[in-house]
């Protein structure tokens, strides 16, 4: 086995496991928070694809600029979802902690999502145009090193940094925090519950609008683009430990390595196999996850 | 259903109307059961091959319908089997045992085709498949199943005779084979057949890779095939996978001699939007293109495209081809007796007329009813000034007028 070769395969793993890791990230804080499966993720990841790649097609912007307009679009997008279609069940299901029928919900505006993607964009796949970073590599020899996911990974490391100093230092960090370890307690010390659960569903979405900027230069937009994805995330965010921010990131890279590194010494078609035994062993082993806390309150 | 009705009331009127004036004009009409997937899943393809069955039939019928039946015209009677086999199997007995129809057509899902036509083998009606690949509906020795199009294990074998043709005619020696595939039925399934083609044509192989088609990122599998160095990498993708693997294997220079798909998703209207210029030069197999130089090839499908508003696909030529293999059979058998259109049918040797705007260069069927001389067309990506396109270059006496195959794909 050649040593170049090898280095390639971790390389690339590393780079697209890191951009598995920041679609998981939206994922795993939103069921911090919450408590809710958000089955709706690939579809937000989906529309900020479909946000990133009109942004740039019609003002010309360069793909990362775009993340100005697709963040604060999605984070209110999410805030309001949120708002108006989660809060009134967990209301309803006051006495419940993890009131079932929000999973129901994500499911609904998952279907609703991409059909109606699917009405609007068509079926049809497209590519980002004009794109300056299309077929960017550099090359070393026999290694080539994609630019696009490249800064994919720049982008996914800085994401998680920065929302692990947001929820460390900050005031509405910290209530975030609190929110999640204890939501009435949190409501006592003058926490508004609804509003932080607004606030972390608008974060996750914007993060899943980040990862939509992310991909948009190097992978086509369709209506059915997040489904793929979104199950890669269950499998990240279980794997690192539900609610972990470094739990997603070091997850999903390790998802990235086997995909990459796996296919060296089997077919392609069993490293997803392997990918879904480990989740079955992660689950059966150790179920809090990598990084997940022991004890969930 | 509502639409079946009225259709259904149509024809019987029709029927009526024919049944009082045939005494006068001792002309009768030669009723055609068709069998189509008019709704659900497939309810696109089942439409085209109604509207070219429609079309040919017109044609017939205004050029005089049947001369040696006293001019005798065809009728069409249509059923919608909704991919559903037991629909497929009510509709022929009701056909043959109801309205008494001469001949069955249809069903383009092999799955129903395979049922539905073992009906009409047992009444003794022939039975026409204009498209069904599953090699077996013509393998189990009966005597009124007709197929027009190529079976599933012929496509394989095209590529491979393409494959020898092509490093013939440029003098290109190749060598090794790649062998890239979705792990679902097709894709394993078409592999398998590479697999004994390779054996036999002295090919060596040096990868063997499926792939979910589900797969998020293929750069593992386009890394796996950079290390193979390939002369030919054969595809068999789905859409989604197949733009990501020729974008990724674009970025990452990977460039076999030949890269040859399988139709499918390389032959998916958006894999050329989804691509751009990563697509030039892959080669495809596909059933039929509106380019392919044959006489009437542009006529006939302009005629088409004025009526219903896009161009004829490999599904709606072979069902307007199997019209005028029907027409021409009745011809000859100078009877609608069933035995006798039987005959006639596995005599047939079309070369001429409208019919042969097939690709290939006859229509004739073997002792199985398979059409011995279908074959699946090759095609190009190429950009000649109008963008990107799909030019017809195998078998060469298709290849679009004045242009040369790029082959091997040039190295960058």
């Amino acid at each position: 086995m050649d040593f170049a070769f090898l280095l390639q395969d971790i390389i690339s793993g590393i780079l697209m496991g890191s951009i598995y890791g920041l679609i998981a990230l939206g994922l795993t804080l939103v069921f911090g928070v919450l408590k809710v499966i958000n089955f709706a993720h690939g579809s937000f990841l989906m529309v900020g694809m479909y946000a990133s790649y009109w942004a740039v097609s019609l003002t010309g912007l360069h793909p990362y600029v775009a993340l100005c307009i697709v963040v604060p679009v999605m984070f209110y997008f999410g805030y309001f979802l949120q708002n108006f279609l989660i809060k009134p069940i967990f209301v309803a299901e006051k006495d419940v902690r993890e009131p079932t029928t929000v999973i129901i919900v994500t499911t609904g505006v998952w279907y609703m999502l991409d059909n109606m993607a699917l009405l609007i964009f068509g079926p049809g796949y497209r590519a980002l145009t004009p794109n300056p970073l299309k077929g960017q590599m550099l090359e070393f020899g026999d290694i080539f090193i994609s630019v696009p996911k490249l800064y994919g990974f720049l982008i996914a490391i800085a994401t998680a940094l920065l929302l692990y100093l947001f929820l460390q230092k900050t005031r509405t960090g910290r209530a975030i925090r609190a929110t999640s370890l204890d939501r009435d307690a949190a409501s006592l010390m003058g926490i508004n519950q609804w509003k932080i659960f607004n606030i972390a569903f608008g974060i996750g979405t914007a993060i899943a609008g980040i990862s939509g900027v992310v991909l948009t230069p190097f992978y086509n937009v369709y209506p059915t683009v997040g489904v793929p994805f979104d199950v890669k995330s269950f499998v990240i965010v279980v794997l690192g430990g539900l609610g972990s921010i470094p739990g997603a990131i070091i997850g999903g890279i390790i998802i990235g390595l086997i995909e990459s590194v796996g296919p060296v010494y089997m077919t392609s078609t069993w490293t997803e196999a392997i990918v879904y035994m480990l989740f079955l062993l992660v689950l059966f082993v150790k179920p809090s996850g990598l990084f997940g806390q022991k004890y969930d309150w | 259903m509502k639409s079946f009705k009225l259709t259904l009331g149509a024809v019987l009127l029709c029927f009526m109307t024919l049944g009082l004036s045939s005494f006068a004009l001792a002309v009768d009409s030669i009723k055609i059961g068709n069998i189509l997937p008019l709704s659900g899943p497939s309810a696109a393809v089942g439409q085209q091959g109604k509207q070219a069955r429609e079309m040919a039939v017109e044609e017939i019928n205004n050029a005089g319908g049947i001369k040696s039946l006293g001019g005798a015209k065809l009728e069409m009677l249509y059923a919608d089997s909704k991919s559903d086999p037991n629909v497929g199997v009510t509709e022929a007995e009701r056909f043959i045992n109801t309205e008494k129809v001469k001949v069955l057509t249809g069903c383009w899902n092999s799955g129903v085709t395979y049922p539905t036509s073992a009906v009409a083998e047992r009444y003794g009606i022939p039975f026409i498949v204009p498209v069904s690949v599953r090699d077996t509906i013509t393998e189990r020795g009966f005597k009124n199943v007709f197929r027009i199009a190529a079976k599933d294990s012929w496509w394989a074998r095209d590529q491979f005779a393409f494959l020898k043709d092509m490093s013939k005619e440029f003098g290109t020696e190749l060598k090794t084979v790649a062998m890239v595939y979705e792990n679902g039925d097709w894709g394993t399934g078409l592999a398998a057949q590479w697999k004994k083609l390779i054996e036999n044509s002295g090919y060596k192989i040096v990868l063997d890779e499926p792939y979910p088609s589900s797969a998020t990122d293929l750069t593992p599998v386009v890394n796996k095939i950079r290390r193979a160095r390939p002369d030919i990498l054969l595809l068999t993708s789905n859409a989604a996978d197949a733009i990501l693997l020729t974008n990724t294997m674009a970025n990452y220079k990977v460039r076999p001699k030949v890269i040859l798909g399988t139709g499918g998703g390389h032959a998916d209207p958006t894999f050329l939007s989804g691509t751009g210029d990563n697509a030039q030069y892959i080669f495809d197999i596909v059933e039929w293109e509106t380019d392919i130089n044959k006489p009437g090839v542009k006529e006939i499908n302009e005629k088409y495209k004025a009526k219903y508003g896009n161009n004829l696909t490999g599904e709606a030529v072979d069902a307007y081809v199997s019209v005028y293999v029907l027409a021409d059979a009745l011809e000859r058998a100078g009877s609608t007796d069933a035995d006798k259109v039987r005959s006639a049918l596995a005599k047939t040797n079309l070369k001429t007329g409208p019919a042969a705007i097939v690709s290939y260069d006859a229509i004739e069927f073997d002792e199985t009813g398979q059409n011995k001389f279908a074959s699946p067309v090759i095609v190009q990506v190429n950009n000649l000034g109008k963008g990107l396109e799909r030019i017809t270059i195998w078998p060469k006496s298709a290849r679009r007028a004045g242009y040369t195959p790029v082959f091997p794909i040039p190295k960058k």
